[in-house]
């Protein structure tokens, strides 16, 4: 079961297929407790696919995922949130139609196990939490507005603390920051890296902006074309030639040094 | 909050008086406004806070009325003990039928979950159709009566006002739930809503389930009153009538179905009287209310009320 010492993400070889597309080509991947980890790579390396086949979304072909030291592979995702993974998705989901702390009481009362109680009113129920929640994530003046009709950046913000109110001790992020303006980008991420840090929560995360990337990340896995094309620390990971050869745009890379 | 008490005590009030003001067919009229309020309110529970939109629905009211109508006719009780079993034995028949239909329906979902209401829809008539020891088939099953002074439809509607309006408070309760409130996440990103640690497929089969057991219900309290049941009642047309119900009432509120039976009853009765082009006055009544107030008519007044 679960073990203290294990990493908190382990995936062995990792593959799957989409017709003839290798989307994941055998992918390790270790992540310690309390990590910040990065994961680069072009559009179509597999980022998003790597994902979903680790929080069932989409059964990987063959492979194996450890969390906490517990195989998860194949789980049912409303299983593994409850074990503690959780995730925002690159093409940011909330409850369009019900307010933003609804959006946060849902995910509580799951928590909870109190989403099938038929007889109690909702409305009060977890409500000071969801506030907290909401606040925690910069949200506080939004709580009554419908999750709809909150700006992108704040529909992302939304999705985080919905994933945190799961309580999760894995939080994968895909692209975070998508959408946003540049300087948006860099607040949003701190935020996260705050609150991650805070709460004690280890987080995987993918992004096509290297400024956020090294601004905030401990390590960085670089996917191309479905496979790991280098791992390390940022410094690392900047200077290896294979990479700056897959990001064309070298100075990309090269302009993260300062932040 | 006052006002809104007060529109209740209102309510109370008129449906307390209103079978001395009626005459026997009107309330008959009234009777059924109740029974298909609780159809239309169940259904909408599934489509308005689920997201489901069933085209099997008439299967449970159906399932519930014959039901009814065998405790009464074939159980051998006696005619008060029967009674009291009837709406027992609708929710349960009802929500037996719905828990194995729904079981294989929530796999699918959209278009794909309705057709396969449908179907489970066609089996269950031809069921009624065909069964005829059970269900006298073709025939039905006709000669229900209530004992006693239930037999009088004064009487009788204070009996099902009695089942409708607790069946409708606990349906109240379910939407106004942290069951309810899922169910509405559910809806709006079933996605998004299992990656919350929600098992959607039981989520909705319990929905599906209480759904169907409440139609059950509204069946059977239906079938007494107008002392028979026909297979038809379980033929796909029929599922129409509460999509249609709870469409014209408003599918974003929680008594707008009911609001929507009311209308429907009432126009049918007073237009098939008129004419026989009832089809038609309500196909146009339903392309009006579609085009000009898709919010139904419970949208309409909530707008007046905002501006
Ligand atoms: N469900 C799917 N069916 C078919 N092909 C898919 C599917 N999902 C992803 N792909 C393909 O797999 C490859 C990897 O896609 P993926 O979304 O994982 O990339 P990514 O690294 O997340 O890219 P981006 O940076 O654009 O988000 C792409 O070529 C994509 O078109
Ligand atoms: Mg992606």
């Amino acid at each position: 079961m679960s073990d203290a010492a294990a990493p908190i993400l382990s995936v062995r070889a990792l593959s799957r297929r989409f017709g003839g597309l290798q989307a994941l080509g055998g992918v390790d991947l270790e992540v310690a407790r309390g990590e910040f980890r990065a994961i680069i790579g072009p559009n179509g390396a597999g980022k998003s696919t790597f994902f979903n086949t680790i929080t069932g979304l989409i059964r990987p072909d063959g492979g194996r995922v450890a969390f906490a030291g517990r195989d998860v592979t194949c789980m049912a995702p409303d299983d593994l949130v409850r074990a503690g993974m959780g995730r925002t998705f690159q093409i940011t989901s909330v409850f369009a139609d019900l307010s933003a702390l609804e959006n946060v009481q849902v995910a509580l009362l799951a928590q909870a196990r109190q989403s099938w109680r038929i007889w109690p009113r909702a409305g009060a129920m977890n409500a000071e939490r969801a506030a907290e929640l909401l606040a925690l994530v910069g949200l506080a003046g939004s709580a009554a507005r419908h999750a709809g009709t909150l700006a992108h950046g704040d529909q992302k913000r939304l999705e985080l603390a919905i994933a945190l109110a799961g309580e999760p001790t894995l939080l994968l992020l895909d692209e975070p920051t998508a959408g946003m303006a540049a300087q948006e980008r860099i607040e949003s991420i701190s935020l996260v890296h705050r609150v991650a840090l805070q709460l004690g929560v280890s987080c995987v995360f993918t992004e096509h902006d290297m400024a956020v990337v090294f601004a905030v990340a401990t390590r960085i896995t670089v996917l191309h074309q479905g496979l790991v094309l280098a791992e390390g620390t940022p410094a690392e990971v900047r200077a290896n030639p294979q990479v700056q050869q897959v990001y064309l745009g070298e100075s990309v890379i090269a302009e993260g040094v300062g932040t | 909050m006052s006002r809104l008490r007060a529109i209740a005590a209102a309510a109370v009030l008129v449906l307390a008086a209103l079978p001395a003001a009626l005459s026997d067919f009107w309330i008959f009229i009234a009777i059924e406004v109740i029974a298909f309020a609780l159809y239309a309110v169940s259904f909408n529970v599934l489509l308005g806070y689920g997201g489901m939109l069933s085209f099997g629905h008439a299967a449970f009211f159906g399932v519930g009325a014959y039901a009814g109508a065998l405790v009464v006719k074939k159980a051998g009780l006696a005619p008060e003990a029967a009674f009291a079993l009837v709406p027992l034995a609708a929710m349960a028949a009802a929500a037996g039928v719905a828990a194995v239909v729904g079981f294989f329906s929530v796999r699918r979902s959209g278009i794909y979950f309705g057709m396969l209401t449908f179907a489970f829809q066609m089996l269950l008539y031809t069921i009624a159709l065909k069964a005829t020891g059970l269900t006298g088939g073709d025939d039905g099953i006709t000669g229900l009566k209530p004992p006693g002074a239930l037999a009088r439809p004064a009487v009788y509607y204070f009996f099902a006002i009695t089942m409708v309006a607790p069946a409708l408070y606990v349906l109240y309760r379910l939407v106004n739930s942290p069951f309810g409130i899922t169910l509405r996440a559910l809806k709006a990103n079933p996605r998004r809503v299992q990656y919350v640690g929600v098992d959607v497929r039981s989520h909705q089969l319990a929905t599906f389930v209480i759904s169907g057991a409440f139609a059950g219900l509204a069946g059977a309290v239906f079938a007494l009153s107008s002392g028979n049941v026909f297979p038809a009642w379980l033929n796909w047309t029929a599922s129409a009538t509460p999509i249609v119900m709870a469409v014209l009432g408003g599918v974003s509120t929680f008594l707008g179905p009911a609001l929507g039976a009311a209308v429907y009853v009432v126009l049918e009765v007073v237009i098939s009287g008129r004419t026989e082009y009832w089809p038609l006055v309500m196909g146009t009544i339903i392309l009006a209310l579609v085009l000009l107030m898709p919010a139904g008519l419970t949208g309409l007044w909530r707008r007046k009320g905002t501006s």
